[in-house]
């Protein structure tokens, strides 16, 4: 850790002096690249992140506002409302974020093992990620439908089923249905990572392995994996937080029915604040999760030493 | 490539089939749904052909709403989004590779953590600031909104993309006496055209995608964009499905036919930014 | 010391301005108007009429609709809402945004008008529109709910449809006839919206019960037998009985009228706007339909009329013409127009006997039905938060778990008695 003082140009006099920046010693020419980021986002964030905290400090009923300091976060805690829809979002997550990178890495494996119609293939199984989730939510609500939905339709006459399966009308069928259209809607991108990530694997150490005498598994476990790591992990990282985060396929489906069976916490949130119109406490549960996803970020940055930049 | 046999790509590409139909299902019941007339909608059995395919949904969206000017407008605020989102995290990525090499990370983490926030508390601060600006009804408003959004995972991956640019680039650039700027710009830049084409594409898809924003920020029917238009279509008491299907391809179709064309692009992108890190 | 040139140019800004200024003092009025009906395809001929007769009698204001999805429409108004910049002219859950502050009380207009205006609308209904003793909204149209059958299917089961069912034990007779194989008597309701409990407190009143006291602070859709008594006979219609359609949990309107214009069910407890729906969906299904008020137990129950009324925002700048506005949104000519047109029922009390009503047997037998009705939604301002939450979650539960409807009433009362105590 140098403690030079930059010679030319220190304005600020910084305590460290990046490594082969000789020629770069104005470190303000970096604040001013970083600036207008760092300004807008802080703007893009501090704003409505004190105004969720403040709000989250008032019992809120539209214009009137009362001072409860904590009394929010107490009631929302102790409401089995709130940790109920806290278990099925991490269950939710959990499996939504598992599918998807299980099937976007099969995808992956299997376009790239494909020789030939690369480029079509690639942009048709792009092709859910790119429409709205509020569109494609409601096109498969409607495939979903019991009475007059493809899927019903579909499955009577394979005979699989005897009698229409009302799939949203049931909390466990529901869950699950909300869970299979995130992974019709979220696989595409994972898959796209993947691939981009397996292009880049050197084939010569899939051809050692070979002579090696390694099988197929091994090769998958020995080879391919300890390659696509890093990108796994961020990739995984990313889908969890925008994963828990997600609103609008549960909201266009079920609005968290049946019986609160897929009730997320975005979901509650919504319902908290434009349905019972409890701003304050709508605020506190958007401070619960925002404590929430902070805290598994850490650990799983930690878990996976995301922190530590491999060698580049 | 490994052992590209014949058997074997015809079963690999009997599974890539039978993935691919479950996949692009839902957009064949679109197109379908789009082409029938009303009554068929419903129809119990369900049709997946009909005789009465015909091109009259398209033709009466068109001429009951503005559906032209929605599209501009979406085009307008994507474009407006890209080049903001773009300029701006090529700038921070470049700082940041460039200045504060171990910054990077936790300015990451910082990046990470504004993409926490849930997005039903925003709507009510984020309406506040732009009446207080006086952006309400205007294009302004929706770009920074989606520019903001954008922004963490663009510098993200922009980061990446530098970083694979070897420094000694700059130093070169330096020695023939161009200042940092121009460096950034007439050297670096070009150098990054993949990274910033992946970028610009994520950003156009998030911003072209985007509803609740467009919802609260515009009051002016002049100012809608294609999202809002589409969901004005969802009434309680009529839906016109036909229509609505229409309308919905409508405006996935430029997506499409953007992602087909610069679609190589983001793959590199992600081959040299995010594979390494 | 003034050059000519400099005089020239003086006469030429003074004349400039008096030629601007008028203009600018003739700068017309922009009310915002938002009501998630403007987006519904059957009233945007009548909206637009509306607006542009209004603009012609009235040159200095100018009405600009606000184009919302009705899923959206809340959360859009509140965001405006509460940084006090929301439309001047609204439709709104009533008690609820007057609870919380959002609209202004309409006391010194309303009174100031002439007794004709004030009369046509009758107290029962006024005092819906009302939050602690002040007016907030003006009656504006309605839905009264009531059973539509389609003729060919009661035809087919051998029933007569000159003589609808009258009691629950009529309606459970005749639904078993109109059940069958792939087809249905009726839908039971049980989707997330509030819909659920609108033909919910339709069967509870039927039966002689009540679902709450007479000032809102207690809930009794258990406490009261009766009430008890008619929701175990109204979800039992999807359990036991059999005479509902399969998945009453994703019911909402949109399936329970799809589900009719297919046929899949023979009748359906409704508002007079879903013929429209019904036709537009199934052109076969055009002058097929009849509608009977409900069967009840007790004489003269009520049904339940939903009562949409126009509103002022309290950060209007311009009250004055908003209230022009409104008085004349809700004359008679236009309430004709959204009865005849878009099938809004009018909440006036003088149009019975107006040709236009009289001319569609559907619409007159409606307004017949409408004279015996409770306005909805209950004045409550939590009201959107239980009727779309507490109340469907409990009807889900119990259409889930039928032998455990006393508890899960049980529960909603005490939850529900809870919330209404703690305003």
């Amino acid at each position: 850790m140098d403690d030079a003082t930059v010679a030319v140009g220190g304005f600020r006099g910084k305590r460290r002096k990046p490594r082969s920046a000789a020629a770069f010693g104005r470190r303000w020419y970096g604040y001013a690249f970083v600036a207008p980021v760092a300004l807008f986002l802080c703007a893009v964030v501090v704003v409505p992140l004190a105004h969720a905290f403040w709000t989250s400090l008032y019992r809120v009923r539209g214009l009137n506002t009362t001072f409860v300091g904590l009394g929010n976060y107490v009631r929302v805690l102790s409401d089995d409302a709130f940790w109920h829809s806290l278990g099925v979002s991490l269950v939710f997550t959990g499996c939504s974020v598992a599918l998807h990178m299980l099937l976007g890495l099969a995808l992956a494996l299997l376009l790239h093992a494909l020789a030939f119609a690369r480029t079509p293939l690639r942009i048709l199984f792009l092709t859910p990620w790119m429409v709205a989730p509020a569109v494609g939510a409601t096109i498969w609500l409607w495939l979903l439908e019991p009475q007059f939905g493809v899927v019903n339709y579909l499955l009577r006459a394979a005979h699989v089923v005897s009698a229409p399966v009302a799939w949203l009308g049931e909390p466990g069928t529901a869950l699950a249905a909300v869970v299979a259209v995130d992974v019709w809607r979220g696989v595409p991108f994972v898959m796209l990572l993947m691939l981009a990530g397996l292009q880049t694997i050197p084939a010569e150490q899939y051809e050692a392995a070979a002579i090696d005498g390694a099988s197929a598994w091994q090769r998958f476990r020995y080879v391919t994996l300890p390659n696509l790591r890093y990108l796994i992990v961020v990739a995984s990282t990313l889908d969890i937080i925008n994963t828990i985060r997600h609103y609008d396929i549960i909201g266009v489906m079920t609005a968290g029915g049946p019986a609160g069976g897929t009730e997320v916490l975005p979901v509650l949130l919504y319902n908290t604040a434009f349905r019972a119109n409890h701003f304050g406490e709508a605020a506190a549960i958007g401070v619960a999760l925002l404590v929430l996803v902070l805290a598994f970020s850490v650990v799983y940055v930690k878990l996976t030493r995301l922190d530590r930049q491999p060698s580049a | 490539m490994i052992r590209a046999r014949p058997e074997r790509q015809a079963v690999l590409a009997c599974v890539t089939l039978a993935a691919l139909v479950v996949v692009l299902f839902p957009f064949y019941w679109m197109v379908n749904t789009s082409l029938k007339p009303p009554d068929e909608v419903f129809a119990s059995p369900p049709t997946f052909f009909s005789a009465h395919w015909s091109l009259g949904a398209y033709a009466s969206l068109f001429a009951t709403k503005p559906i032209a000017r929605y599209f501009l407008n979406s085009l307008i605020v994507a474009i407006g989004a890209t080049l903001v989102s773009v300029s701006l995290a090529a700038l921070a990525a470049y700082g940041l590779t460039r200045f504060f090499p171990r910054g990077a990370t936790p300015f990451v983490m910082f990046l990470l953590f504004t993409k926490m926030l849930p997005e039903t508390l925003l709507i009510i601060p984020y309406f506040r600031l732009m009446s207080d600006l006086g952006l309400l009804n205007t294009y302004v408003a929706l770009i920074l909104a989606y520019s903001s959004f954008a922004l963490p995972f663009s510098v993200w991956m922009l980061i990446g993309f530098f970083r694979s640019i070897p420094r000694e680039i700059d130093e070169a650039a330096t020695m023939d006496g161009a200042t940092v700027l121009q460096t950034f710009r007439r050297v670096i830049l070009p150098l990054a055209r993949p990274g910033l084409t992946a970028v610009a594409l994520f950003t156009f898809l998030l911003a072209w995608n985007s509803y609740v924003w467009a919802l609260v920020l515009t009051t002016d029917s002049s100012m809608f964009v294609l999202s809002v238009g589409i969901a004005n279509m969802v009434g309680e008491y009529r839906v016109q499905w036909n229509e609505l299907m229409a309308a919905a391809l409508v405006a996935a179709v430029p997506v499409m036919i953007l992602y087909s064309l610069l679609e190589r692009h983001l793959v590199d992108a992600i081959t040299a930014g995010a594979v390494k890190g | 010391m003034m050059t000519r040139s400099t005089i020239r140019a003086t006469l030429a800004v003074a004349f400039a301005s008096l030629a601007i200024a008028p203009s600018i003092a003739q700068q017309p009025i922009v009310l915002q108007w938002q009501t998630a009906n403007l987006t519904e395809s059957q009233y945007e001929p009548v909206w637009k009429k509306t607006i542009a007769e209004f603009e012609a009698a009235n040159p200095g204001i100018r009405i600009e609709p606000v184009l919302v999805a009705r899923k959206d429409h809340w959360t859009k108004f509140v965001a405006a809402a509460q940084a006090k910049k929301a439309p001047c002219i609204v439709s709104v859950d009533l008690t609820t945004a007057a609870y919380n502050g959002y609209l202004m009380p309409l006391d010194k207009y309303w009174n100031a008008e002439p007794a004709a205006f004030r009369n046509a609308y009758s107290p029962a209904m006024l005092s819906a529109a009302k939050w602690k003793g002040h007016l907030y909204g003006v009656p504006i149209w309605g839905g009264t709910y009531a059973d539509i059958y389609n003729r060919d299917l009661v035809v087919k089961a051998g029933l007569d449809p000159a003589k609808p069912p009258k009691t629950f034990a009529d309606y459970i007779a005749w639904g078993k006839r109109l059940t069958g194989n792939d087809h249905w008597a009726t839908a039971v309701l049980g989707g997330k919206t509030d819909t659920t409990t609108r033909v919910l407190l339709t069967w509870i009143w039927a039966n002689g019960g009540e679902a709450f006291n007479d000032d809102m602070t207690e809930a009794t859709f258990a406490k009261d037998p009766k009430s008890l008594a008619a929701i175990k006979t109204y979800l039992g219609f999807a359990g036991a009985t059999g005479i509902a359609a399969p998945a009453p949990t994703t019911t909402n309107y949109l399936e329970q009228t799809t589900l009719f214009a297919q046929g899949k069910i023979a009748t359906m407890r409704n508002a007079y706007w879903a013929v429209a729906k019904v036709e537009g969906d199934n052109r076969a299904m055009k002058g097929k339909m009849f509608v009977a008020p409900n069967p009840a137990n007790v004489p003269n129950a009520p049904t339940l009329a939903t009562m949409t009324a126009s509103s002022i925002s309290s950060s209007c700048p311009h009250p004055d013409e908003a209230w022009k506005f409104i008085k004349f949104d809700a004359g008679k000519k236009w309430s004709i127009e959204r009865a005849v047109v878009s099938n809004w029922m009018p909440l006036r009390n003088d149009l019975a006997n107006d040709p236009q009503i009289r001319a569609d047997p559907l619409l007159a037998e409606f307004v017949k039905i409408g004279e015996h009705a409770r306005s909805y939604p209950l004045p409550s301002p939590i009201w959107a938060d239980i009727a779309a939450n507490d109340i469907v979650d409990a009807v889900q539960r119990a259409l889930l778990a039928p032998d455990k409807t006393d508890e899960i009433f049980r529960d909603l009362d005490a939850r529900l008695t809870k919330k209404l105590r703690d305003i």
